[in-house]
């Protein structure tokens, strides 16, 4: 067996809020490829998780490795400069600046003014409705353009890691579909994802693996075929 | 009683100075969401630092007393550095009066009583160098411009001319700079949403400083500006500035660039339509107009309604 240390370990990690224990000892590996899903219900610790990996929030036990290099002392940017796109829960685009400027600043570490052209050009043509509204001001956008956007930003770093808070919520069924399409479109590519979501049927459609957070635990982890038979995720999250 | 046209000319130089003062205050409050108080002090740092620069030398009251530069720089080159001390001073005042705060998430309203403090700490150290006289820039500083021209019946000071100049200038690059370029709109990110931008890569520590740095260079170039048209009252003259800076800044709208510019000038206008005989009443004038049309827009003229901040 070939022991390629994983892209990123978490290892044990610990992340309080006061006196809130928002994570207590998570356990996850991503390996370069995968599309990773961590699912959970609200307050489980989802989002805590991502925060904790690009160091928005500090860890109180554990460790975090990428690709063996621990990431606990890194600051934020720093997290970016390696290759961690976290997409935030939210979407949080810059609502006061347009379209291509947000995606520009989603390339701001980057120097190749031709790759970031190039990615550019892929962004609008994997959202198009992105390319119709280029000029447009970021906060003008509907829910749903400015989800496509936020990702869109993320990519334009050129992960290696691509951190999703989310990207389901607040879009209609339609386009829970066409996001969810459009991440697994990335996968097939080669994209390595970890992908936070509540809707655990449509993120267990597209993900290889996946683990399901409660009060900040792990309480299940397994393949997403696995995951997707089990009787008590199916009660709890897939309705029936 | 002065033409329409002398009071447009007075006002709108006058106007342009108050403008550029006010957007140092809009630089640091659009990125970190507080007020710095130190900016009134900075904007004296940069009169005498200007003064020293064009050759001026050091009263008899002050502990430099006698004390000059070898050489008398030519005025544009002595702006130039007055701005640049005052940036990297103002540098410090961020490093020493907001840094360690920010870094424990501390209340906005603190800011205020460090900031403030580190404002008093700067116009003492000034007081103790140069004592509390004033000082008056030569009035050659110019070199060979004419003092005063002639238009249409008015009086226009070249100073007047100058001072237009450079507040149209630099606020005309700096806002391209801000709009057009990768930093600008880079402080302009960590400004709307400091989160997201640490998340694309913006270190946002970094472009405090910037801003600070802008900041500074503002406060030392209206300053000096100041300096030479009207003379320096004393260590204390930043002070009034300071005030009158926070109104045009309120006036204009909070963290607002164009509003900022419109309410220099209107404060600025107000203050020259005041008849010469009254100019003690100067000062109240324009506060009073201020508080007239705060009445009537609280959000400032160009206000936009609050955002979350770092
Ligand atoms: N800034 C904070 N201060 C205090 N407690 C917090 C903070 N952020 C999160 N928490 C708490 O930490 C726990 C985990 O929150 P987290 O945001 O990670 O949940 P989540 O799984 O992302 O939930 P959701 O699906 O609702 O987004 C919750 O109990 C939450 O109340
Ligand atoms: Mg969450």
């Amino acid at each position: 067996m070939t022991a390629a240390p994983p892209l990123l370990q978490v290892q044990g990690l610990s992340v309080r809020y006061g006196s809130v224990l928002a994570l207590d000892g998570l356990d996850l590996e991503v390996h370069a490829g995968e599309l990773v899903a961590l699912l959970g219900s609200n307050g489980a610790g989802k989002s805590t998780t991502l925060r904790a990996i690009s160091r928005l929030v500090p860890a109180s036990a554990g460790g975090l490795f990428w690709g063996g290099r621990p990431l606990l002392p890194l600051r934020t940017e720093q997290t970016v400069k390696l290759g961690i796109s976290h997409c935030p829960e939210g979407r949080r685009v810059l609502a006061r600046q347009t379209v291509a400027v947000n995606l520009e600043l989603g390339a701001w570490l980057r120097h190749d003014r031709a790759g970031v052209n190039d990615d550019l050009e892929r962004c609008y043509s994997l959202f198009p409705r992105l390319a119709e509204r280029r000029r447009q001001l970021a906060g003008n956008l509907s829910g749903g353009e400015q989800q496509m956007l936020a990702i869109a930003r993320s990519l334009m770093a050129r992960p290696t890691l691509l951190l999703l808070d989310e990207p389901s919520l607040g879009l209609a069924p339609r386009l829970v579909e066409e996001v969810m399409g459009t991440l697994a479109d990335l996968h097939r590519n080669g994209q390595t994802l970890l992908l936070v979501e509540q809707n655990a049927e449509a993120a267990l459609a597209i993900a290889d693996r996946g683990l399901v957070l409660e009060a900040g635990r792990v309480v299940l982890r397994g393949s997403a075929a696995e995951l997707r038979q089990n009787s008590g995720l199916r009660a709890s999250y897939l309705g029936g | 009683m002065d033409t329409l046209l002398q009071i447009l000319v007075n006002g709108i130089s006058v106007g342009a100075v108050y403008a550029l003062f006010a957007l140092g205050y809009t630089l640091v409050f659009s990125v970190l969401g507080v007020i710095n108080f130190a900016h009134g002090a900075l904007f004296t740092l940069g009169a005498y630092l200007t003064y020293l620069g064009v050759g001026g030398a050091v009263g008899s009251n002050g502990a430099l007393a006698g004390w000059a530069l070898p050489l008398a720089l030519p005025f544009p080159v002595a702006l130039l550095l007055a701005g640049a001390g005052c940036a990297l001073a103002n540098l410090l005042v961020e490093a020493i009066a907001f840094r360690p705060l920010r870094r424990r998430g501390a209340e906005p309203l603190l800011y205020l009583i460090t900031s403030l403090g580190a404002g008093v700490v700067l116009v003492n150290l000034l007081q103790i160098a140069f004592g509390a006289e004033g000082y008056a820039l030569p009035a050659d500083a110019l070199g060979d411009l004419p003092p005063v021209l002639s238009l249409a019946g008015a009086r226009i000071r070249s100073v007047q001319l100058l001072l237009l100049l450079v507040c149209a200038v630099v606020m005309a690059v700096l806002t391209v700079w801000l709009e057009r370029s990768r930093g600008g709109r880079a402080l302009q990110a960590v400004s709307e949403d400091a989160v997201t931008a640490r998340l694309l890569g913006i270190d946002s520590d970094a472009m405090v400083r910037l801003s600070f740095a802008l900041s500074g260079l503002l406060a030392g170039l209206s300053g000096g500006l100041v300096g030479l048209s009207v003379s320096i009252a004393g260590p204390y003259f930043g002070i009034v500035y300071g005030l009158k800076g926070l109104g045009v800044l309120v006036l204009g709208g909070l963290g607002s660039v164009p509003g900022a510019l419109l309410g220099g000038l209107v404060v600025g206008l107000a203050e020259a339509a005041v008849p010469g005989d009254l100019s003690g009443l100067k000062d109240a004038v324009a506060f009073a107009f201020l508080f007239a049309i705060l009445l009537l827009r609280p959000q400032g003229l160009l206000g936009r309604p609050p955002i979350s901040k770092v």
